[in-house]
């Protein structure tokens, strides 16, 4: 045989192996991998981290995260690509359940997203409410000589961006009409990067409380939340989905469902509500399980149950896939 | 005496170009055969046929009775070596360059190291096994290549301007070499040269070749002996010129070879001739010399090669002699492309061919 | 000044230092990580590593033989080829990651092999992504020898697979410049990493695709760290390669030849 054919053949018989082994590797795999896809504002919290850490400690399953933007996480649900769906988007949410790919929904989180901006606070948003103080930005950056940026904006597919538009809407503006005035900087990345612009511009911006939290604590940026804590407009609601196995092959779905079990617990839950007391003494998430059954605090039950329900439900019974247990 | 190698009515094309034309030609066993002729002529182009390189496009040769054909190719390749005239060796010591086509031929290591050791002593390089090939000098390596081919007693031994870029005491090294090779080897030499003294004195036949077509084969005696137009045409055989004699007093011959230059010569022929000077026989200086060398020529230098120790110029003194130097010569002179310089030689070193 | 959420004062930095900070934080992490065997660390090291190694052991093996017909023998289009490889070197990253991410999806033509999110679509990922670089640089090394060396080969007895042989190990500087080129690529390259591999915490993810998540995350400490990291590891390798060529380049230090 020529000397070209040898290697080639050799390279042939090698790529097969690299492929025949990654299948094999998780076939034959002691640990079952459970492959959970999450947006990143969730994952850069470091919750997710903490949780695998103690789930996998007394279990032989592998947490797989995948932190992709919300879109990307719904669509790999759809294309087989992930076993568990945690994102934060309930309208984004709705149509996956509706199509069948994703089953037994619950909601296991909730916060407040926050409007931070520098502590001279320009355009006097402090005390409104958060669709005021959007139109207050606003008007103070048409004010402004133009090219001044008084806006920072993730401008991806984000569970904070989908926020975002919904709030300028409230306000009465058409999100993608505005974004090309000179006072409005759209990023298109991830959280930190959005703070550290608007931070250099000394601007205002939406973020989430962990991102914040975590650059603001070792100074690296200096704005602050000028609207935050309890709002129905700022009202950031954390579902889990298992992925359908009658719709989409190969899901490990009794892990799933294990996994979703878990994450309702008090153990579960007692691990979201206390995430983030250590470093930045306070909590970043407030478990949702509790709250829901026992319908307090207030107003706060109620917001949830307007804003995320689905037909006055947090799992319309079709989509409970057999699983009523989960649902008390 | 059996032919080794038969060409017949061989003919190669090159991209639609003529390279080979209808060439017939055949090669004894044991014999040294001379192919003469000017670059571009074609001989390159032949020595690789007969290395089994190259296809004809056209034609037959026959080698030890067999045909040659696409199947046998590559096995006849054993039969026949082919030393390249720009010297190329192997980026490893001189002993794995040696060894290379006995490791083809899965020759048993043991004998490898025989075989490679006596081929080094043939070539007066003993010891010279573990050196790195490519530091040699210009000499050492040429006969690094030809130790490389000598090694593996191939029954045709194919040299392409073996002496070409070398200084004199190189160049008899390798001719003794080559001679001893055809003597105690007995193998049939094809040596491609474009030096007439070569061409004299070391094949016992000589095939001209211009244009691709080879216009005679005769005895190396033969052909020099006669005046045969093709050889004094040839560009590239250097201090050969045609011109007519015309018989002195003294009776001895004046040569007009043309543009005006006569030279003096001590045999006493008349009418056309064609003769040779050796470039050894030939004086520069940068002043005229009085001496009592007949022929004194002023002329320019035209080209200059490097060929290590030696330096080879071209003076056109109306035609263009051929001279060598040595390099400290060329340097305490200080001569450059263009410089007016004055050749000198004897009349008993003209050679009538 | 107490920080208005957590309580704790928080400090007013002159303009310019913070970041310095950084990467001061970012150094003394670096050491911290390495000397107290961080099995983290540890493993992503060895991730990296891995999968840019076997990436490029397959990359060569494709490579080669690619580059050896490429440029041993005379085709029509051989031109048009050439361009395309080379051209090749520059394609970005992301696409790459996206073109391959859309072919690994369960959903894709290549679904049904599971591969996607795995190390095995890193290592195949970084594979493609470096060949089109070996094969240039490697039929720029072979075409530098002798033409005559083919035709030297046969003649002295070499088959037509010995001969290529003979070719490629005179052209063998060349060709290990082209390996150690594509596995530098494949090492510092993020985004096919990311994309296919996912850059799942402790099962694809890689010295760059943890860089990328870190400072994503405003932990600009350890995005310096791992950097710091990743530049000594691979300063290191071409470092030892470079003295396993010729080790009398240690004594000389680089010195220029008399």
């Amino acid at each position: 045989m020529k000397a070209w054919q040898k290697i080639l053949s050799a390279a042939v018989i090698a790529t097969i192996i690299v492929i025949v082994g990654t299948i094999a590797y998780f076939q034959f795999s002691p640990t079952t991998h459970l492959r959970i896809s999450t947006t990143t504002s969730l994952y850069d919290t470091g919750l997710l981290d903490q949780i695998k850490t103690q789930y996998e400690s007394n279990k032989k399953v592998s947490l797989d995260i995948i932190a992709q933007g919300t879109g990307l996480a719904l669509a790999s649900a759809g294309a087989g690509d992930a076993d568990i769906v945690l994102v934060h988007a309930p309208s984004s949410e709705y149509p996956y359940l509706a199509n069948g790919t994703l089953v037994c929904r619950k909601i296991i989180a909730y916060n407040y997203f926050a409007i931070v901006g520098p502590s001279s606070d320009p355009g006097k948003i402090t005390g409104k409410n958060a669709t005021e103080a959007l139109k207050s930005i606003l008007a103070y950056g048409r004010n402004q000589t133009s090219g001044t940026i008084v806006w920072a904006s993730r401008g991806d597919n984000s569970g904070t961006f989908t926020k975002e538009v919904s709030l300028w809407k409230s306000a009465g503006y058409n999100q993608s009409k505005i974004s090309s005035e000179s006072w409005y900087a759209s990023t298109g990345s991830g959280m930190a990067q959005t703070l550290s612009v608007a931070n250099q511009k000394d601007a205002y911006t939406l973020t989430d409380l962990g991102t914040y939290l975590s650059l603001s604590h070792g100074g690296t940026v200096t704005l602050v939340p000028l609207i935050s804590g309890s709002d129905y407009s700022l009202l950031n609601v954390y579902s889990i989905y298992a992925v359908n196995p009658q719709k989409i092959s190969n899901v490990s779905f009794t892990e799933a469902i294990n996994f979703i079990k878990w994450m309702i617990s008090d153990t579960g839950q007692q691990a979201i509500s206390n995430f983030g007391t250590g470093n930045y003494s306070q909590s970043l998430f407030n478990g949702a399980v509790q709250p829901i059954k026992n319908n307090s605090p207030q107003p706060d039950v109620s917001w949830i149950k307007t804003y995320a329900f689905f037909n006055s439900t947090e799992c319309p019974t079709q989509y409970q896939d057999d699983h009523p247990e989960l649902y008390p | 005496m059996t032919s080794i190698a038969e060409l017949e009515n061989l003919t190669l094309l090159f991209e639609n170009k003529v390279v080979l034309d209808d060439i017939t030609l055949q090669i004894e066993e044991g014999q040294i055969l001379g192919l003469l002729g000017p670059n571009g002529s074609g001989k390159t182009t032949l020595l690789k046929v007969l290395a089994f390189l190259l296809k004809p496009t056209k034609g037959k040769i026959m080698f030890q009775g067999e045909e040659v054909g696409n199947k046998n190719l590559e096995r006849l390749r054993l039969q026949s070596a082919l030393v390249n005239q720009r010297t190329l060796l192997f980026s490893t010591s001189v002993f794995n360059n040696v060894a290379y086509g006995l490791r083809m031929r899965k020759i048993p290591k043991v004998i490898i190291e025989e075989q490679v050791r006596d081929a080094l002593k043939l070539v007066k390089l003993e010891g010279f096994e573990k050196r790195n090939a490519k530091k040699l000098s210009g000499g050492e390596q040429q006969r690094v290549a030809l130790a490389r081919a000598l090694v593996l007693r191939t029954k045709l031994l194919l040299l392409d301007e073996p002496t070409a870029n070398l200084d004199p005491k190189n160049a008899s090294i390798i001719e003794d070499i080559i001679l001893t090779a055809n003597k105690e080897l007995k193998t049939t030499i094809v040596m491609a040269t474009h030096n007439m003294l070569e061409a004299k004195t070391m094949p016992n036949q000589v095939a001209l070749i211009n244009n691709g077509h080879i216009t005679e084969v005769e005895s190396a005696v033969d052909i020099f002996r006669r005046l045969s137009r093709n050889l004094a045409s040839f560009a590239a055989v250097e201090n050969t010129f045609k011109g007519t004699a015309r018989l002195t007093e003294a009776g001895t011959a004046i040569v007009d070879i043309g543009n005006g230059t006569q030279i003096e010569t001590t045999f006493d022929k008349q009418g056309s001739v064609s003769v040779f000077i050796s470039p050894q026989d030939i004086i520069l200086s940068k002043k005229s010399l009085e001496s009592s060398a007949r022929n004194v020529f002023k002329g320019k230098i035209t080209q200059i090669s490097d060929l290590g120790s030696l330096v080879k110029l071209t003076v056109d003194v109306g035609k263009p002699f051929m001279v060598q130097i040595t390099k400290r010569s060329f340097g305490d002179m200080s001569l450059n492309f263009g410089a007016e310089v004055f050749i000198t030689f004897k009349a008993s070193s003209v050679q009538e061919i | 000044m107490p920080h208005p959420i957590s309580g704790r004062p928080s400090r007013a930095l002159p303009i310019g230092t913070k970041h310095m900070n950084e990467i001061l934080d970012g150094i003394i992490r670096a050491f911290q990580m390495i000397f107290t065997g961080d099995p983290t660390v540890y493993g992503v090291v060895y991730r990296t590593l891995f999968f840019s190694g076997v990436a490029t052991i397959l990359a060569v093996l494709w490579a080669t033989p690619i580059a050896m017909l490429i440029s041993l023998k005379d085709f029509r289009g051989k031109s048009i080829i050439k361009s395309f490889f080379t051209a090749m070197i520059g394609m970005p990253t992301v696409v790459l990651g996206l073109i391959l991410f859309l072919f690994f999806t369960k959903a894709g033509p290549f679904g049904f092999l599971g591969l996607l999110f795995t190390p095995g679509a890193v290592i195949l990922g970084e594979a493609v992504l470096v060949t089109p670089l070996i094969v240039s640089i490697a039929i720029n090394a072979i075409e530098a020898v002798d033409p005559e060396m083919l035709n030297l080969a046969r003649t002295l007895g070499a088959s037509e697979s010995q001969a290529s042989i003979t070719v490629l190990k005179e052209a063998l500087t060349g060709i290990i410049f082209s390996d150690v080129a594509g596995f530098n690529r494949a090492i510092a390259e993020l985004g096919v990493a990311l994309m296919v591999g996912g850059n799942i915490a402790g099962l694809t993810d890689v010295l760059t695709t943890d860089i990328s998540k870190f400072t994503s995350r405003g932990d600009f400490a350890t995005a310096i760290a791992l950097g710091i990291i990743l530049l000594v590891i691979v300063f290191g390798i071409n470092l030892i390669i470079i003295i396993a060529r010729n080790p009398r380049a240690l004594l000389t230090l680089g010195k220029m030849p008399q």
